[in-house]
């Protein structure tokens, strides 16, 4: 069946197309326009409308075992994750993998991320994510608190050994990357370490979270895995702390590839009476000095959220300001983690200065491929404070209105007031789009050109930004119109994205033998089978570089 | 071989699959319980309870509730038995039903020596037990016993944080010699682990062992294994939470979800009269607690129907992890694991459905009898 999404203005950055015109899509995929006379089975109109290739977010936690913990720990919070009727009863609706299909759609959201989920976790993953509509899904797996790579480097093994390692790891949890968070720092913590720098040592095995960093990196890129290293900085949070970690991570890239997650959170200076300040320009410049670097933000807003981190020292550290007053610290192989419910406050300064400093980063990173967009779902707010976030990056007056309702301490604290620039719908697109997919090496979407899956939002374009981006005026998924004005016509099932990079077979024996000589359970409890998934063709393979 | 029944008598399945939608399409209320089945059973069970408007429970969710409701009251640590088996250098056992119910994947954990941590590793695992029978089934093991009753194991936890935290303290049901060699045991964990079942002491002696354990870490590490008596029941709620928000005891028939604990509990739809209609799911090992109940079922077992009443309508179904393959709940592992066919080694698969392919027929099936209507 041949679409036609006639005379929309398309604003598709990856093929340098920002213009009024048409778009058509066959069999589920963008075509070139047929020869003129050909008729087109389904035409939608898109005149005054705004069209682009589908968002994807490269960093929201939405499915696994601390996400469900998360979803245990608060049924009386589940309001926080989702809009709903006015008068329905808050307490009486879940935050649930059906919304969150569901909701990310409704916004012309057609690929999501998880970023943080456990080798040990990875079918509970999966699982989740088989029961999230609409939207493709990916994840990101986690290393580098794990005993067998700290102990492969402290033997000095090859780095073709650790690779096999990383090879495998990837392949059996069905991961499109890998992760590595607080380097070290969980496992120091199971040993009653409480603080955790970039070069410190973990003890029993003496590798530092730089050595782990480094390994990881170097066999990311050895294998060809496109999305590079995803590291989530060690000492998240601390005031002064946090901004040297990053740093001495950024410095530590080398000139090769390295995501870094959330850096709003790395913001965090210790000037001023509260010792909590700003350092987002100083950030910002080390980012835009670093281009073999890309960041995702992490943007705080306001309200009760919840954080869900494999953290486990950081979350530790934090459960002292839970709101409500409770959380749960998981010790589990390798990373472990927590959950922490954290309820934001405009009336406070350190969570208004949190927000600016996510916008000061949003804004003072120049280029718009190298910073992408997220909340760190729900750790800073939940995906649905989005299309305010857009408003916020696209208007500087909201900005404004926005900030005058602050304690009156953030506005000295904060360079915000004075930073002119507004995000291009084109910027847009590119950080939510064409950047994404190259990031990800997901070159099917993220575009709209010849041969791309037609996933594609159309806004209708206005003053308001938040009711553009809130509400999609469509949205195609595989070419199947799955959403029109804001709510969902057609539910589907999307995939997972995976990688299926090759472990040497002395590599897959010598994992078995450790499983089950070390841990006493087989490694095929750590595999993803096809089968568990219990949907038709729930896999789409995406190729490592050669 | 029969494979699906109404009032007793063999049907077919096309029949019996009539008559179960007739009588779904009839109920004003029903219950989808039992849900002994795996993953993709469960999917398919709340997927039917959407379609027909169901409460869902598990039949034996009251073992876990207890910890459910603690964890949400009041927050946990909670570590992966394999990784406590590593590393924990001081083991504590609360209660006498963490080995009577789980003992196989107690001795587990605490057979061996720890071999991670610096802080750890050096020390021979240190292995306490507070209860009334001693721990008698830890055999060859090297046990300190500390004598205590069931009804007192919620003061003595109490008793213990009080005196951990410096308070001054009352008489309780141990010796104050007693609780201080429990204190300067749990003071002294390098990595400490607390192994207890929460059915045994309730939400609030849950609240309270889980309190301890979060006021160990101010100084040392500590984490702790629940021991659930039906491991499966919380895969359930597992799988409950995320595809309802709430980890059972749901209503799916009302426009937004609504969870009640108590309302929504198995046993009180059933005893209360609450529901009219029963889908009664039990396709795993062993046996579920079924309460008896007046309300009409429809029961999918893995078993033969046994003798006695007849439910209204019952099918055969086939067993995850012996006729077909599956994903199920792993205590072990303490997240869900694939099963095999093959892995249950009782022989070859079996043609019988599965309670997946059965309850995607049946909801199928309530499409075509509501057209007719």
């Amino acid at each position: 069946m041949l679409t036609r999404l006639k005379n929309g203005h398309v604003v598709d950055p990856a093929n340098d197309r920002d213009a009024v015109g048409d778009l058509f899509v066959k069999d589920g995929v963008v075509v070139a326009p047929p020869p003129s006379g050909t008729a087109a089975d389904e035409e939608i109109d898109c005149s005054g409308l705004v069209v682009m290739a589908g968002a994807i977010d490269i960093h929201s936690h939405i499915a696994g075992g601390h996400v469900n913990t998360a979803r245990l720990l608060l049924p009386e919070y589940h309001q926080a994750f989702q809009a709903r009727p006015g008068l329905t009863s808050l307490s009486k609706v879940g935050w649930t993998t059906e919304e969150t299909g569901l909701r990310y759609a409704e916004m012309g959201f057609t690929t999501v991320v998880e970023p943080a989920m456990a080798p040990t976790a990875a079918l509970h993953a999966h699982l989740e994510l088989a029961d999230t509509p609409i939207i493709d899904k990916a994840t990101l797996v986690v290393l580098g608190n794990d005993d067998l790579l700290m102990t492969m480097i402290r033997e000095g093994e090859s780095e073709s050994a650790i690779a096999d390692y990383v090879a495998w790891t990837v392949s059996s949890s069905r991961a499109l990357g890998v992760k590595c968070i607080n380097a070290g720092g969980s496992a120091a913590f199971k040993e009653n370490v409480r603080k955790f720098d970039f070069d410190d040592v973990v003890p029993d095995y003496g590798v530092s979270s730089r050595q782990i960093v480094k390994t990881l990196q170097k066999a990311v890129g050895d294998l060809g895995i496109p999305h590079p290293l995803h590291v989530h900085c060690n000492n998240l949070g601390v005031p002064g702390d946090s901004s040297d970690s990053i740093e001495a991570t950024i410095r530590a890239a080398e000139g090769d590839p390295l995501h870094l997650a959330h850096i709003q959170f790395y913001g965090y200076g210790t000037e001023g009476k509260r010792r909590f300040s700003s350092r987002g320009q100083q950030l910002a410049e080390l980012v835009n000095a670093a281009p073999e670097v890309t960041v995702d933000i992490g943007q705080v807003m306001f309200g009760q959220t919840v954080t869900i981190s494999s953290d486990e020292l950081r979350q530790f550290a934090g459960r002292g300001q839970a709101s409500p007053k409770k959380s749960v610290i998981f010790d589990h192989e390798a990373n472990g983690g927590g959950v922490v419910p954290m309820n934001y406050k405009e009336k406070s300064f350190f969570n208004a200065l949190q927000w600016a400093i996510g916008l000061e980063l949003f804004l003072l990173i120049e280029n718009p491929a190298q910073v992408f967009f997220t909340t760190d779902h729900p750790n800073g707010a939940p995906f649905t404070t989005y299309p305010d976030i857009f408003a916020l990056l696209m208007d500087r007056g909201v900005r404004q209105r926005w900030l005058d309702a602050l304690p009156k301490a953030v506005a000295k604290m904060t360079t915000l007031g004075e930073i002119e620039r507004e995000y291009t719908l084109n910027e847009i697109a590119t950080m939510t789009r064409a950047a994404p997919a190259r990031l990800l090496g997901t070159t099917d979407r993220g575009h709209l050109g010849e041969g791309a899956v037609a996933d594609i939002a159309i806004y209708r374009p206005g003053e308001d930004k938040t009711a553009m981006f809130g509400k999609a005026a469509y949205v195609l998924k595989d070419g199947e119109l799955v959403v029109k004005d804001g709510s969902v016509v057609k539910r589907r099932y999307g995939r997972a994205l995976t990688l299926r990079p090759e472990a040497d077979k002395a590599m897959k024996s010598r994992l078995d033998r450790y499983f089950d000589e070390k841990y006493g359970i087989p490694a095929r409890w750590l595999e993803v089978p096809e089968h568990a998934i219990g949907r038709t063709d729930p896999f789409k393979v995406v190729p490592c570089r050669s | 071989m029969d494979i699906a029944w109404i009032d007793g008598k063999p049907a077919t399945r096309e029949d019996a699959l009539q008559a179960a939608a007739g009588l779904i399409g009839k109920s004003r209320q029903p219950l989808i319980a039992g849900l002994r089945t795996d993953v993709a059973g469960l999917r398919t069970a709340f997927d039917l309870a959407r379609r027909c408007g169901g409460v869902v429970d598990h039949c034996d969710s009251d073992a876990v509730y207890p910890l459910v409701t603690a964890l949400r009251d009041s927050g946990a640590f909670l570590g992966a038995p394999a990784e406590m088996r590593r590393r924990a250098d001081k083991i504590l056992i609360v209660g006498d039903r963490a080995l009577e119910t789980g003992g196989d994947l107690v001795r587990w954990v605490v057979e061996g020596e720890p071999d991670l941590g610096v802080r750890t590793r050096a020390s021979k695992r240190g292995i306490m037990a507070i209860g009334s029978n001693g721990a008698a089934s830890l055999e060859g093991a090297d046990v300190t016993r500390i004598a205590c009753e069931a009804d007192d194991l919620i003061d003595l936890l109490g008793l213990l944080r009080a005196q951990l935290a410096g308070h001054r303290l009352g008489k309780g049901p141990v010796a104050e010699e007693e609780l201080g060699r429990i204190a300067e045991f749990l003071k002294h964990a390098g990595f400490g682990c607390v192994i207890f079942a929460p059915e045994e002491l309730g939400e609030l002696g849950t609240e309270q062992l889980l309190g301890l354990v979060s006021d160990l870490n101010a100084e040392t590490r500590f984490s702790t294994v629940p021991i659930l008596a039906v491991p499966d029941a919380f895969g359930a709620a597992l799988y409950a939470t995320w595809s309802s928000g709430y980890p059972l005891r749901v209503n799916l028939g009302t426009e937004v979800v609504q969870h009640d604990p108590a309302l929504y509990a198995a046993s009180r739809q059933l005893v209360g009269g609450e529901t009219d209609l029963t889908i009664w799911i039990d396709a795993l090992e062993g046996e579920g607690n079924a309460p008896a109940s007046s309300a009409t079922s429809i029961v999918l077992s893995c078993e033969p129907p046994s003798s006695g009443d007849a439910p209204a309508v019952a099918f055969a179904v086939a067993k995850p992890g012996r006729d077909h393959d599956g994903v199920l709940y792993e205590p072990r592992f303490g997240s869900f694991v694939p099963v095999s066919a093959s892995s249950g080694g009782e022989g070859a698969a079996s043609d019988l459905p599965t309670v997946a392919t059965l309850l995607e027929d049946l909801t199928a099936e309530l499409g075509a009898v509501a057209k007719a209507a």
